[in-house]
């Protein structure tokens, strides 16, 4: 009798995969014909069904499906015991079927996968029916093996330990017994027959010439047997397996063979070969590690068995799985692991079969959804290709009432309605009922209702699936654990092709803290991939994150974008280009605006000493407002600076464009005033600062002359003269030459002449500019003259905002240097006098004879501003108040805020302290309460407080030396505070304060310089320094309330109380100040503090 | 703009191999008479055989250059004119594979690149290996093109970070390894959207290197005569498409790079007529009124809410801001994507957008020199870029709960 044999298919169909490794990028999905949809309502799932549910499976982006056996069979094994390997068990459909779900599955670009089970068959296949019946020794016979005895093979175990008792059982038709690994009913072939192998390659290549993408080796572990082994991964096992795999390569590209090897990992490294056996296996033992590291809470479980993972071929993958269609196989677990396991996930033993537990991915994390994703995103960025269960992407529940492994396999949940909307069949009819318990049933849970839910469980897992697809890194990239202390926290980096992507999950249920040594990443920035959120950039620090209660992380790391990666870099990307000079729309509108908003004005403005928010990071400047001037060459702009943090804040920066040598001229002197090189059409220059161009300032002179005005694209911008104006031209030059003052300050300034000068206040704010306000009423409404008179203003208005300043004019005094220059020179001579002087009464008379006169002329001064300044008793903004006890509770509280505030900044920046400066610094900082004390005492004081308008940025640099006398500039308060602050009514006191802060300043600074030039000992210098403040202090005093003379304007008591409060807040304004704009200054104000406190 | 430009002098200079094969394909129906004055001319330069191939051209050799046809099957009349274009410029690519041809240079049947100073400039730099794509910079003045300025452009740029001014020009040049590329079979095509070629992006994916040409001309508008829905569905369409075929490679571009550019700068076309805004806005309205239907999944509602303020500002301060405009596209796309709506239904409720966004640049640009015109739309590419984690975010994550 001639053996059956295979008919060789006739055609060959191409598989869809193009790329060899297709595989190592794939997302497996298993699923069993018979679960998933019935098409034809014999209560039985069938290819038509599945065909129709493509649709689904290419939207939830899976891109291989593996399809469960759907061969004839007794079905005693659900498919596994096969009766006939060449065609489709009638209950899914015909062979046609099958072919049909094929190509609309290839169509999809999605491949298949189907079982090659090759150890054994079923007992009603044709050849173990011939086999049994065909004389001893017969090839036919031999297709399976057979024993007079059940002795041999003794060491071989049993797997399915719950059903079998042997691994032999008795035919009573061959009158022996025959080998079966698994079910009795499946007897095992018989691999040293050649005709087995020949049989089961003609079956591969039947499937393979249909067009079949990929074949699953079903326990190729058992194959073979010998005596005196396990029978388990014998070198001839690999010997068969290396024919099939070459005969697939022989005639078919891009197909994979996958393993399924229940084996440790390095039995299973066999199975890959040198890349020329199976291209993927299973990872068996990860499996039950991830979950028991879960419920341990610990990564250990996963980072062992990783570590016993051996490297496999470039060409070969792994195949990893949450759960699968058997149990959650407890084979490759110790003992005490496995007894673990039961405890921990199968607390009644019906859940348990064979080794392992019959679970659904869902049931076993107690529905918990944080834990499913936790699982989920491991599965997913292990290295491996991940295979989902059908049913685990939308959390189906199981039913461990019914038998074997069904459990697991029950009907594919699609709506709420009958049958899970899987079949229109009786329900009776179902080959499995569906599950119908309140929290797992098919109402509950179904992929209608998951759909139509943004923040289900599969829109979840699909977009899940379409992130891992868009980084080749996590199928085909190297793995690396990252240690760390806490072992709750499972780290690793997946790397591949200069792509690096770190990954964090927390096992435990609790917020868990961790640090990384990422420093090999220094400079590079980690961009959590989710939501392509930037985290701070790695340093050589340990980098510390926090997951929440199962939380998983995934960033990219990116290096930080340089200039390089959009062409900025260099000094050419700051150049401007336009097509004709003088065309500001060119400027300041596409390319070029965006140029100035982004790159140059951002550095510009930083390095001007007018900036005041040095301190903080300016993300950009964006020009609100802009007006041309000066016959086009300049324009007005007033810009926003946005900072990181903070409000923003408005500029005034008038442009200008030059070009040939007047650009080489400023190229050369005035470098600081460059914006950036432009271009025109015929010739290369500069924008810079308006104020180094002649002919600007004489535009902005002519605009207070003539009292004009010009229009801005969004506002007006007017000159206005004064009423002696015409008196300070007459004074000067009929055409005075501008050229920018030098000194540094705070505005820009320019000279006109030697009889005027103009100040632009650079920070705008739209109200009355209080330096313009002050002078003005003081030169046309007062007998105060110690001023430099008010000649005229620029105002700019934009839509129904209050005007604001943007310059004034003013006449120029003939001095001899400001007062605080004038005092250095004067304690320069001072303190060369001390150096020669050690007797404290010789140092008083000097410093009565050197410095008390001017002392004197500046308490009178003083004293004669503030009656001035408090005497527009009819004008509301001049006349003088006395502060309620709610105000002087205000006044304290803004104090102490500002105090507070300035202290913080102390604190956050003592690290950035120069040396000398650092122990001071600490000391300041530590005395919080009795400075904050020092400012609430004035809640106690008794005496009504009178409040005028004052100078409010009062100190030595502050006034001009003239002659025998001082003239009072620059009333626009302290810089840093805002317009309505400045403008605030206050206690002339401050202004008092801040005039003996500036003694004190002098003393210091004029001694650091003193030091520095002649390397004179510092502490006996100091005392002198003291002294100097001492006296000359106490002369300005004793002058000022003196001339004062008792007005009301002065308390009566508790003078000095509030003239400490008010030394200290000038001395922390001092400290901010300097913190922000002079840090090398900052030794000042702190030893001021410390000498105040003490 | 800034864009790096080769000297001059070093285009003359640099020997071509000898007897390299230059395939000339047209992607029109072509007289031999007209073609064959040009090629004598650049002939000796050029040193290298040179086959001419159109569609129904009677093959022949005259005077060294080789003329012959090249099956075009898929290409229909009924088609949009860029679609019978990319069947045609593969068919060529496909002969160019044929005839080992070391350049494949495709010209529009209008010939207009046919000449002399401009067609070394398309091949020289493939033969002596600088460039792998050479596309053409066209004249255009500041209201023409606005579908290729405002959408394809910049949005090829932000994904795939080369600075190119047509990524879908109607001729280029090519070598014989990006001919192959362009004719390689496209996995899982949607059947339903045109199979529109695009060369740059083939060639940033494949890491090839691009540059341009200035050319001192222009096909004139290829839209007209035909619907601007049907056109904005078609292009913006297959560049969705795209999008979505080479998600993860832009995925990880940052930035852009300019790209080399040779021939002597455009002079920028002036403008005859000005354009009537007001239909365009009326558009825009009537969309706003009809099409919430649509925009309301498709859009977030900061995107609505602007689009809503938009609608009720003054004809003369329509002003749709870059940032804006350049979420709508990517919110498109991504929607586009998840085939939450049907595809043609949604890019056809771009169209109106589309339109507020051209009225709102044109009135911008109505009083820029051109020069100024072309850093508006400079811009506006910067801004596609700077918004690209804006559609990565979305695209990685999509989810409705958002601003």
């Amino acid at each position: 009798m001639s053996t059956p044999t295979v008919q060789q298919a006739r055609t060959k169909r191409l598989g869809s995969a193009t790329d060899p490794l297709w595989y190592k990028d794939a997302i497996i999905y298993e699923l069993h014909v018979r679960a998933f949809q019935d098409s034809n309502n014999d209560g039985i799932g069938d290819f038509p069904g599945l065909i129709e549910k493509l649709d689904y499976l290419q939207d939830l982006g899976v891109t291989c499906l593996w399809l469960l056996p759907f061969f004839p069979s007794p079905l005693r094994d659900d498919g596994y015991d096969i009766s006939d390997y060449l065609t489709v068990h009638p209950n899914y459909g015909t062979l046609d079927d099958f072919k049909r779900f094929l190509q609309e599955t290839h169509d999809r670009g999605m491949q298949v996968m189907i079982e090659l089970v090759i150890n054994h068959t079923s007992d009603q296949h044709p050849w173990f029916q011939r086999a049994r019946r065909a004389p001893a020794g017969s090839p036919e016979r031999d297709f399976y093996v057979w024993s007079d005895t059940d002795q041999k093979y003794k060491e071989a175990r049993i797997i399915f330990t719950d059903t079998e008792k042997s691994n032999w059982t008795w035919d009573p038709v061959a009158q022996a017994y025959y080998w079966h690994r698994f079910f009795s009913h499946q007897p095992d072939l018989n691999y040293d027959n050649p005709l087995v192998m020949e049989e089961v390659l003609k079956i591969l290549r039947y499937w393979l010439d249909m067009g079949v993408d990929a074949l699953r080796l079903d326990a190729i572990p058992y194959i073979v047997e010998r005596e005196g082994t396990n029978c388990e991964n014998l070198p001839e096992t690999h010997a068969a397996i290396k024919k099939i795999r070459a005969a697939m390569d022989e005639g078919y590209a891009n197909r994979m063979i996958l393993a399924e090897a229940n084996q440790w990992p390095t039995d299973v490294r066999p199975y890959f070969g040198d890349g020329d056996e199976c291209h993927m296996a299973f990872h068996f033992p990860l499996m039950p590690r991830i979950y028991m590291a879960l419920r341990q809470e610990d990564r250990l479980p996963i980072t062992e068995i990783m570590a016993q993972t051996p490297e496999i071929p470039e060409n070969c993958q792994w195949g990893l799985f949450l759960r699968n269609h058997d149990e959650l196989t407890l084979e490759m677990v110790t003992d005490d692991e496995r007894d673990y396991m039961y405890l921990a996930y199968s607390a009644d033993p019906r859940m348990r079969i064979n080794i392992g537990i019959r679970r659904r991915l869902a049931p076993l994390v107690d529905n918990n959804r944080r834990r499913i994703e936790l699982l989920n995103s491991i599965l997913f960025s292990f290295p491996g290709t991940p295979i989902i269960y059908y049913g685990d992407e939308i959390g189906m529940g199981d039913n461990i009432y019914l038998g074997d492994r069904n459990g697991v396999r029950t009907p594919m949940q699609w709506t709420a309605d009958r049958n899970a909307g899987f079949s229109r069949a009786n329900p009776a009819q179902l080959y499995s009922p569906v599950i119908m318990d309140p929290v797992w049933g098919y109402q509950a849970i179904n992929v209608e209702a998951q759909r139509s839910d943004a923040s289900s469980l599969l829109n979840w897992m699909r977009n899940m699936i379409a992130l891992r697809k868009l980084f080749p890194v996590f199928g085909r990239g190297t793995l690396k654990f990252l240690p760390s202390a806490n072992r709750k926290v499972l780290s690793y980096l997946r790397q591949s092709d200069g792509q690096s992507v770190l990954c964090l999950a927390n096992l435990s249920r609790f917020p868990q803290p961790v640090l990384l040594d990422l420093s090999e990443f220094e400079g590079m920035v980690p961009v959590e991939m989710l939501g392509y959120v930037e985290f701070p950039p790695i340093t050589k620090a340990p980098y510390s994150l926090t997951l929440g209660a199962y939380e998983f992380l995934w960033f990219e790391l990116q290096s930080a974008l340089t200039s390089q990666d959009s062409d900025e870099s260099g000094p050419e990307n700051a150049l401007i280009e336009i097509g004709n000079e003088n065309d500001w729309h060119a400027i300041l509108t596409g390319m070029n605006l965006e140029k100035l908003r982004s790159l140059v004005f951002p550095e510009f403005i930083a390095r001007q000493r007018w900036f005041g928010g040095k301190a903080k990071q300016i993300r950009s400047v964006t020009v609100t407002d802009w007006a041309i001037f000066d016959e086009g060459r300049s324009a007005y702009l007033v810009t926003a600076v946005k900072y990181d943090s903070g409000e923003e804040e408005s500029y005034f920066v008038p442009l200008t464009m030059v070009f040939g040598e007047v650009a080489e001229a400023v190229r050369t002197t005035r470098e600081m005033a460059i914006v950036a090189p432009i271009r025109s059409a015929s010739r290369e220059g500069l924008l810079c600062d308006a104020f180094v161009s002649e002919s600007a300032s004489q535009a902005l002179l002519d605009l207070i002359r003539t009292g004009g005005s010009v229009q801005s694209v969004s506002g007006t911008i007017r000159g206005i003269a004064s009423s002696i104006l015409p008196t300070i031209l007459a004074a000067g030059e009929a055409t005075p030459a501008a050229h920018p003052s030098l000194a540094e300050q705070s505005n820009s300034s320019i000279i006109f002449g030697g009889s005027m000068i103009m100040k632009c206040f650079r920070r705008h704010e739209p109200g009355p500019n209080p330096d313009t306000e002050i002078s003005r009423f003081l030169t046309e409404r007062t007998g105060f003259r110690s001023i430099a008179p008010f000649g005229g203003a620029i105002e700019y208005a934009r839509n129904d905002e209050a005007p604001s300043t943007l310059a004034m004019l003013q006449g120029f005094v003939m001095n001899d240097g400001d007062g605080w220059k004038w005092t250095l020179e004067k304690l320069d001579g001072y303190y060369k006098f001390c150096a020669n002087e050690s007797n404290e009464s010789e140092i008083s008379r000097f410093i009565r004879d050197d410095y008390f006169p001017a002392s004197a002329e500046l308490g009178r001064v003083t004293a004669e501003m503030h009656r001035a300044l408090a005497s527009g008793k009819d004008n509301p903004d001049f006349a003088p108040e006395t502060m309620q006890t709610q105000e002087v509770e205000e006044l304290c509280k803004g104090l102490a805020e500002h105090a507070a505030h300035t202290l913080e900044m102390l604190k956050a920046n003592l690290g950035l302290l120069p040396e000398d400066a650092l122990e001071l610094g600490g000391v300041v900082a530590g005395r919080r309460r009795r400075i904050l004390g020092r400012l609430h005492s004035l809640m106690s004081i008794q005496s009504p407080i009178t409040r005028t308008r004052i100078h409010g940025d009062y100190h030595l640099g502050q006034v001009l030396r003239i002659q025998a006398g001082f003239v009072v500039l620059d009333f626009e308060g302290e810089p840093a505070r805002s317009l309505a602050e400045r403008r605030k009514k206050q206690p002339p006191l401050k202004d008092v304060a801040g005039m003996l802060r500036s003694f004190s300043y002098a003393a210091w600074s004029a001694l650091s310089r003193y030091v520095l030039q002649t390397h004179a000992e510092n502490q006996q210098m100091e005392q002198w320094a003291k002294l100097w403040i001492r006296l000359v202090s106490d002369e300005f005093l004793k002058t000022y309330l003196a001339e004062m003379n008792c007005d009301s304007l002065l308390p009566k008591k508790d003078l000095n109380l509030v003239l400490d409060a008010y030394l200290l807040d000038k001395a922390l304004y001092e400290l901010g100040y300097e913190l922000n704009n002079r840090p090398d200054w900052v030794r000042i104000p702190l030893m001021g503090i410390v000498s105040l406190l003490s | 703009m800034k864009e790096e430009q080769i000297h001059e002098n070093e285009q003359a200079a640099a020997p071509v191999t000898s007897r390299a094969t230059v395939l000339l394909g047209v992607t029109g129906t072509v007289d031999s008479a007209i073609v064959q004055p040009c090629l004598q001319e650049i002939g000796p330069v050029l040193n290298a055989r040179v086959i001419v191939a159109a569609p129904n051209l009677a093959e022949a050799t005259e005077n060294d250059v080789h003329f012959r046809s090249y099956p075009l099957t898929a290409g229909r009349p009924e088609n949009l004119p860029w679609v019978n274009a990319s069947f045609a410029q593969r068919a060529i690519c496909s002969l160019a594979a044929e005839v080992q041809a070391d350049v494949c240079v495709l010209l529009h049947g209008d010939l207009i690149l046919l000449n002399a100073d401009v067609l070394p400039l398309f091949i020289q730099p493939v033969l002596e290996k600088r460039c792998d794509v050479v596309l053409p910079v066209y004249a255009a003045g500041k209201f023409d093109g606005l579908l290729n300025h405002g959408i394809l452009a910049p949005l090829a740029r932000a994904l795939f970070g080369q600075r190119v001014r047509y990524p879908l020009p109607l001729d280029f040049s090519c070598s014989a390894e990006m001919c192959a590329k362009f004719t390689a079979p496209h996995p899982a095509h949607d059947p339903n959207a045109d199979e529109i070629l695009w060369p740059a992006t083939i060639a940033a994916v494949a890491g090839k290197q691009v540059c341009q040409v200035n050319v001192d001309a222009s096909h004139g508008r290829q839209t007209d005569g035909i619907e601007l829905r049907t056109a904005l569905a078609s292009l913006v369409g297959s560049a969705f498409i795209e999008m979505e075929k080479y998600a993860s490679f832009w995925q990880r571009i940052r930035g852009s790079r300019a790209t080399p550019v040779t021939g002597h700068a455009v002079k920028q076309a002036s403008e005859s007529d000005g354009i009537d805004v007001k239909p365009l806005i009326d558009s825009f309205l009537l969309g706003a009124r009809n099409l919430q239907e649509i925009w309301g999944p498709v859009l977030p509602p900061v995107t609505l809410f602007e689009l809503k303020r938009l609608s009720r500002a003054p004809l003369e301060e329509f002003r749709m801001p870059d940032e804006l405009w350049v979420r709508i596209l990517y919110d498109f796309a991504l929607a586009h994507r998840l085939r939450s709506i049907s595809r043609s239904h949604l890019l056809g409720a771009l169209t109106p957008l589309y339109l507020g966004w051209v009225a709102s640049y044109v009135q911008e640009a109505a009083n820029l020199s051109p020069f100024a015109a072309e850093q508006r739309l400079e811009q506006l590419a910067r801004a596609y870029e700077e918004n690209k984690p804006y559609l990565l975010r979305r695209w990685r994550w999509p989810d409705r709960f958002n601003p």
